[in-house]
């Protein structure tokens, strides 16, 4: 081989060497660019899966939860009390709309549904993702939005909870013992919130697809669970029956200048409640602009000193006890000490010998104490017992409040005293008118409820023995007690024409305590049942704090007779009618 | 010892692979391949030509899939369009039972009856009723006798009969 050729050779050489060096740096360059990809991919695929593949997910997979349709409410008669509406919100994507249109927008939303314009283009302008215009407003504004089809504006609809109208603007009917649902479908107070289980059912879901403009493919891969709709509930009220103890109640309580009053009514047989009115009470279509001290239900929720009425629960004991019978003669010299307290009658006046009818028909409270010591402390509270005044009445309604008497043995001399007498014992509406029930339903304790049935199941309260409290003969002579006592005693001006001979009743009056002491405030109250043999309801009107104008000079004036049982009186004139009640 | 079917197992042992695959082959035909290659045969087609044929029915397949995924995906908006109707619908339907349910409330029949000039009566009297025993097993009496003088008799249906008058039967149900 010459010089020449090995001179020629060796740039061949570096030249292979050079592009086998290029390449190898090509390739490496190669290498390098697809391994970045490839960790990029690596990165994105594995490392992230898990969140992307979520993300992915939840911009087209959809949970929608298919919400159960609330239970409806029925009187006995079958009316319906409340009524499953559907109302509409309004909502816009203030990012989604043009600068151009926005004036359009606002103005459509401002005419249709009355909201502020200016406010409207605040939101507008705000950028927001989502924002709500105006919430719960009927279909007939929702049909004339979806008419004007602006950009960028949405509706959403709800369920809402409808009641039927009360006896003036600003109520609904039985709103206290119904109660009202919230917007998330939370019951709240009475009714609603005591079945809410019951009324509320199990909501269901479906599980499906969106495309990219958001529509549902309803028949892509989904699953679905149907909800399963509450139950109804079929009440023992009557629907106009109730109508017409709210307005009687209205008017007496405007009458007597009274704080407040309530009404209840009970079927003597069964303890099913045929009316329940509270004034002043509220609207339940408006529960979110009311007064919350309006929700009070003061039928369960409150505890007054029930009065003379208790006299029907002490001599019903001291009668069944054989202690007494209502002819049964005693000193009633106006006033008796007990434990160290001189306790007097209402009157302060010496009454000399009188029956026991006689201590019924005018209301003495030296009586009724005679009464308990004839029977005793034990009997005395057994009764208080069996009548159901020691306990809870256990009403299917939210909220009852009671209060448990002492041990029979911490009972001091001067509480079973003054207890004879309905005061210095603490109890609600409920309790008391179940425990007067007693003598209307032959002695038995009629445990009392509302909703008679659930769906198609049948209260089970209705379904076990009543028990047994005071005898059939003893309930007999107190219920005879009670008609003389609307005959010739303090219970004339409940009297219903035509049932003047056929009428049991006690009124009742007690004075309010406050700090320790008792003021001239009062409960007032009356009691009874009619036809007072074969009774068709039994019902209880308490008045709080009435104000009769005079009564500053006579405070007598405010006593349950001439409150109370003319409300009373009204409400049983009304039921006579409607119910084809006739004496017997 | 080497029994006859050994022998010829060992005779076809070079060939055995291949054969047996294409014995299978043939059991495995379907009637598409068969009619296949039977048109094949018959149109003389060639290699290209079976691809191009398997192309195109894959082809019509894809397509085939698209059309009745478009048309499910049509459906199912349909279906979203009449579920958002029914809503409408069961809306306007609870709205109407509030309202009818609203008119027969107490408030507005006593709103009405007030309105028309109705107002809740009381009764005024309740009669005494004397209660009547009636034996319902006892056997029915005789009918009663008509009383009327029979000189009376025949003068009314002579009467009748001149005047032309008849018996009618008391008007209403």
């Amino acid at each position: 081989m010459s010089a020449g050729a090995l001179r020629k050779g060796a740039p061949r050489v570096e030249h292979v060497l050079g592009a086998r060096l290029r390449i190898l740096a090509l390739l490496m360059v190669a290498a390098l660019l697809a391994g970045t990809v490839w960790a990029r991919l690596a990165y994105w695929q594995v490392l992230r899966h898990v969140q992307l593949s979520a993300s992915a997910q939840a911009q087209y997979h959809e949970l929608v939860q298919l919400p159960a349709l609330r239970g409806v409410i029925f009187d006995r008669n079958m009316t319906q009390l409340v009524v499953n509406t559907t109302v509409y919100s309004a909502f816009i994507s203030p990012d989604q709309i043009a600068p151009a249109v926005r004036d359009r927008v606002a103005g459509g939303l401002s005419s249709v549904l009355g909201v502020d314009k200016a406010k409207v283009m605040q939101t507008l302008e705000s950028g927001k993702k989502f924002a709500y215009i105006l919430r719960r407003f009927p279909q007939a504004k929702a049909d004339q939005l979806r008419a004007l089809k602006l950009p960028g504006v949405g509706l959403e609809d709800e369920s809402q909870r409808s009641y039927l109208p009360g006896i003036a603007a600003g109520s609904s009917l039985a709103a206290n013992l119904l109660g009202f649902v919230t917007y998330d479908g939370q019951g709240q107070r009475g009714l609603e919130q005591y079945y809410q289980q019951e009324l509320a059912g199990t909501p269901g879901y479906i599980s499906s697809y969106r495309d990219l403009a958001n529509r549902e493919i309803v028949l892509g891969s989904h699953t679905h669970q149907d909800p399963v709709n509450g139950s109804d509930l079929v009440l023992s009220l009557d629907a106009n029956v109730q109508y017409q103890a709210e307005q009687a109640l209205a008017d007496g309580v405007k009458k007597a200048n009274a704080e407040s009053g309530s009404v209840l009514i009970m079927d003597p047989a069964t303890g099913g409640i045929v009316a329940w009115a509270d004034y002043p009470s509220y609207d339940a279509n408006n529960f979110n602009h009311t007064d919350p001290s309006l929700f009070q239900d003061n039928v369960s929720s409150y505890l007054y000193e029930p009065g003379s009425v208790m006299k029907v629960v002490t001599l019903s004991g001291a009668i069944n006890q054989g202690a007494i019978t209502p002819s049964t003669v005693i000193n009633d010299p106006g006033y008796l000490n007990v434990g160290g307290y001189r306790i007097a009658d209402w009157d302060h006046r010496n009454h000399g010998n009188v029956t026991y009818q006689y201590v019924l028909d005018h209301s003495l409270n030296v009586g009724a104490m005679k009464a308990m010591l004839a029977e005793g402390h034990a009997a005395c509270y057994s009764y208080l017992k069996g009548f159901g005044l020691t306990q809870p009445s256990g009403i299917d309604v939210a909220g009852e409040t009671s209060v448990a008497l002492p041990a029979q043995d911490q009972m001091s001399d001067s509480q079973y005293a003054t207890t004879a007498f309905g005061q210095g014992i603490g109890v609600n509406m409920v309790q008391m008118l179940a425990a007067v029930n007693v003598v209307a339903n032959g002695g038995r304790y009629a445990p009392p409820h509302v909703v008679e049935r659930v769906g198609t199941t049948v209260n089970p309260l209705l379904l076990k023995q009543q028990r047994q409290v005071i005898t059939p003969a003893t309930a007999q002579q107190m219920t005879a007690m009670m008609e003389d006592v609307v005959q010739h005693g303090s219970g004339w001006t409940a009297r219903v024409p035509g049932f003047a001979l056929d009428e049991a009743g006690k009124t009742g009056t007690s004075q309010i305590p406050v700090n320790g002491q008792y003021t001239l405030d009062v409960w007032a109250s009356y009691v009874g049942f009619l036809p007072a043999n074969h009774p068709k309801f039994t019902m209880i009107v308490v008045m709080r704090k009435p104000h009769v104008p005079g009564s500053d000079r006579d405070w007598t004036l405010n006593d349950g007779y001439f409150t109370a049982a003319p409300v009373w009186q009204k409400i049983a004139q009304a039921m006579v009618v409607d119910w084809r009640i006739t004496p017997e | 010892m080497t029994s006859t079917r050994i022998l010829t197992q060992r005779r076809l042992g070079a060939a055995g692979p291949q054969h047996v695959p294409a014995r299978r082959r043939r059991r495995t035909r379907g009637f598409v391949q068969v009619a296949g290659s039977v048109a094949a045969d018959r149109l003389q087609l060639n290699a290209y030509a079976h691809a191009y044929l398997g192309l195109g029915a894959a082809l019509v397949a894809v397509l085939f899939y698209l059309a009745l995924a478009a048309q499910v995906t049509q459906s199912s908006y349909d279906i979203t369009r009449l579920q958002d109707q029914q809503r409408q619908l069961i809306a306007e339907q609870d709205q109407l039972r509030y309202q009818e349910v609203t008119l027969h409330a107490p408030a507005q029949v006593q709103q009405s009856a007030a309105q028309s000039g109705m107002q809740r009566s009381a009764p005024v009297a309740y009669v005494p009723g004397q209660p009547i025993a009636i034996d319902l097993g006892a056997p029915a009496g005789a009918s009663g006798t008509d009383a009327t003088p029979l000189w009376a008799r025949y003068l009314a249906a002579l009467v009748n009969k001149v005047g032309g008058t008849r018996d009618v039967m008391a008007a209403g149900h």
